[in-house]
């Protein structure tokens, strides 16, 4: 009777015993003294284990545990564990144009104090999306820009000259689709692919080089502008690319630079880290030249990549933001945030060895990549819009392109759209 | 020993002593966690509901029914319920019926009877994801089931990037994993069937088929109500197709209710709207069941 009594409070004690030991996991601090920041992003674990490692060697004592996210799901995860006030995320990565709703949503910890150290230390203008109601909330680790990718053996099958690198002979959309044809009857099985398809960091700048704005009134940041006839036109191109064969349906981003590495593909729009996976592939000869525009439009490019937040809530916050100063503002950490994954770093003293590094990267075909990359930021990039609404804007948005990929009438899908982004932004008001 | 706890001990006897005290206590661990992961949530969604947060003012405020009246007049919840009834509607009858047939089946003596059975059985033990996945690559423009069908001459379709033909996609997905299932429990109903009312029946000159329709078919109903009953709020909940397969398209062609929920709460990150909708999905579910239970017991 004792001794079952005793194995009760054993078996009691032992219950109480695991979830305290679990609470005191989840605080973070390892039983010999480390503290473990907890950090979420869309990423490949290898591409950040150089940065984690520098930090860890220049912080001894502080660990960095990352827990890898798909890229569709990170604002469903983060609008999960968040609105959770959930401890255990303590630095997450940040789309720039979500600063905004993330911010208002109390999201952020408010990093006005490194503004100046910011400023300083990150590339002219790369700071401007980290902005919310006139305070930085986040600290931008990398950009981008596009390139116009082409094929150069299904080119020359099909007797097309290759685009030039030079800005300045910048071909339009309408020349590129041409091409892309005639490339397609020599026996491409595609002509012309996009990366990130049917998201609007990609689409964008189709619409805004013909002069129809962002989509969101520049006046009213919950108001939808994405039925002028800009909008209608440019997305009826976007249509009709699908509708003619000229890029598949049914594939889903990740596959698109796959069909171009494998030769499948005449001409690819995509970012400077396909630089890395093309050069990666030995049979496959390629190019690249400046992003098209649409004639009679104005050449405008996509830019902004990631930027890193801290939780508020977060049990090693302090900590994390020591771990978002070494990636954002040391150029050590910088540059081993892109040892492995060639993307743009934003920091200012990181960029120019990154820029050498494009040049060199793909040989012959990617000579002259910094410099074009160079001229893109400065003169055509554009950001995304800032708006409180900008979640619910790209969610509608990006399923209102994939619908006109797969043959929805192009006029009417927008004004949908437009009907239930006033629906969706009607209710943060 | 305190008089507090000299009062507690005969309490705790009296208990212990008797059966329905007893069964309490082997039951509480269940009704905790009902208590805590069913009663709980579901009181916490009816009172979220009643609010809105303004993200633009940084708000809660009390709205009442509002989100309620917000969801009646939202053409995207239109279309999710009316997408979700079709849904309901078309798959339920046919997995309970595919389920049957399977059942009655591999019900009898055949050879290889449990490997087949096994077979049938398999999909529900893959993860609805790792499923899903499997068939987005077969549903693709050039995926193995175009591969198929232009062998026999049929055109290649396009499937999940229709609006015509996602639902149904996802209908033979959601039907792949789940006959098996229900198929085990209409199985374990047949070997409850009385043989003898089976040889008696037989030796009054019943046929086969009337065999099956006037004999197993009235034994099988308490298994037949749980499947029914089951499936159909399982049916109900589907999510992880959509999510993975079509997230909601093309055109809301595959926005089921339980999608539209979460993609309110967690894409959109209005809760209190999502809320109302987890309300309305429980009502819902609540009649179309106890309907059920009822057309099922009058006919007891």
């Amino acid at each position: 009777m004792s001794q079952s009594g005793l194995s009760r409070r054993r078996l009691l004690g032992l219950g109480a015993a695991l979830p305290a030991a679990g609470a005191l996991a989840a605080c973070g601090g390892g039983g010999d003294g480390t503290t473990t920041i907890q950090f979420v992003a869309p990423e490949d674990p290898k591409n950040l284990e150089p940065v984690i490692r520098g930090f860890e060697r220049a912080n001894p004592g502080v660990r960095v545990k990352y827990t890898p996210v798909p890229f569709d799901r990170v604002n469903d995860v983060l609008q999960a564990r968040l609105g959770a006030k959930d401890t255990e995320i303590d630095v997450f990565a940040v789309d720039p144009p979500r600063v905004s709703a993330l911010a208002a949503r109390k999201f952020l910890r408010d990093l006005s104090g490194y503004r100046e150290q910011v400023r300083r230390d990150v590339l002219p203008g790369q700071d401007a999306p980290s902005y919310f109601r006139g305070r930085l909330w986040t600290m931008p680790i990398w950009s981008s820009t596009q390139f116009l990718y082409y094929n150069v053996d299904l080119l020359r099958k099909a007797g097309i000259e290759p685009p030039s690198s030079d800005p300045a002979a910048r071909w339009t959309w309408e020349r590129t689709v041409a091409a892309a044809r005639k490339a397609q009857k020599a026996g491409a099985q595609y002509g012309l692919l996009f990366d990130q398809t049917d998201r609007y960091y990609q689409l964008q700048v189709l619409p805004a080089s013909l002069g129809g704005g962002s989509g969101v009134s520049p006046h009213d940041e919950l108001t939808p502008e994405i039925t002028n006839p800009a909008w209608v036109k440019a997305m009826r191109w976007y249509h009709d690319l699908f509708a003619d064969g000229l890029a598949p349906r049914g594939v889903s981003p990740d596959q698109m630079n796959v069909i171009f590495s494998s030769g499948h593909a005449a001409f690819f729009v995509g970012g400077p880290w396909d630089v890395g996976v093309f050069s990666a592939v030995t049979k496959l000869r390629w190019g690249l030249a400046p992003h098209p525009y649409f004639a009679g439009g104005r050449p405008v490019t996509p830019t902004d990549s990631w930027g890193w937040g801290v939780n508020p809530y977060g049990a090693n916050a302090d900590a994390g933001l020591r771990f978002v100063r070494y990636a954002a503002l040391t150029k050590a950490g910088s540059l081993q945030t892109i040892a492995t994954n060639p993307i743009i770093p934003a920091n200012a003293a990181a960029f120019p060895t990154y820029r050498r590094e494009l040049d060199r990267q793909g040989g012959d075909a990617s000579a002259g990549a910094g410099a074009l990359m160079d001229h893109e930021l400065r003169h055509t990039a554009i950001h995304r819009p800032r708006t409180i609404g900008y979640i619910q804007f790209e969610d509608i948005m990006n399923k209102a392109f994939a619908d006109i990929r797969n043959g929805a009438e192009p006029a009417a899908r927008l004004r949908s759209a437009s009907s239930a982004l006033v629906s969706a932004w009607g209710q943060l008001r | 020993m305190s008089t507090r706890e000299k009062a507690r001990k005969p309490a705790l006897t009296r208990i212990r002593h008797s059966p329905a005290g007893v069964a309490l206590l082997f039951l509480a661990p269940g009704l905790l966690f009902l208590l805590v992961l069913r009663v709980a949530p579901a009181i916490s969604a009816v009172a979220s509901s009643l609010f809105h947060y303004s993200l633009l003012h940084d708000t809660t405020s009390f709205v009442g029914l509002d989100n309620y009246r917000t969801l009646f007049a939202d053409s995207d919840f239109h279309h999710a319920v009316l997408v979700t009834l079709v849904f309901n509607v078309v798959i339920n009858p046919v997995q309970i019926a595919i389920s049957l047939a399977l059942a009655v089946l591999l019900n009898q003596k055949l050879a290889g009877v449990r490997f087949w059975r096994a077979l049938v059985f398999l999909p529900i033990a893959v993860p609805p994801a790792v499923s899903a996945v499997i068939w987005d690559v077969a549903f693709q423009p050039n995926g193995l089931i175009n591969a198929f069908l232009r062998v026999i001459g049929v055109p290649a379709q396009p499937f999940l990037t229709s609006s015509d033909q996602a639902l149904w996609s996802i209908m033979i997905l959601c039907s792949w994993i789940g006959v098996g299932y229900w198929m085990m429990f209409l199985i374990s109903g047949l070997q409850d069937v009385p043989a003898s009312l089976q040889e008696a029946a037989q030796l009054d000159g019943a046929n086969g088929w009337q065999r099956f329709w006037r004999v197993t078919f009235p034994m099988l109903r308490r298994p037949l109500a749980f499947v029914l009953v089951a499936d159909t709020v399982s049916n109900f909940l589907v999510f992880a197709p959509v999510q993975i397969l079509t997230n909601g398209g093309p055109e809301n062609a595959t926005n089921l209710v339980m999608f539209d929920i979460y993609r309110r709460a967690f894409t959109l990150g209005n809760m209190n709207l999502a809320q109302a909708e987890v309300v309305l999905l429980m009502l819902v579910t609540l009649v179309v069941v106890a309907v059920q239970f009822r057309l099922l017991r009058s006919k007891e």
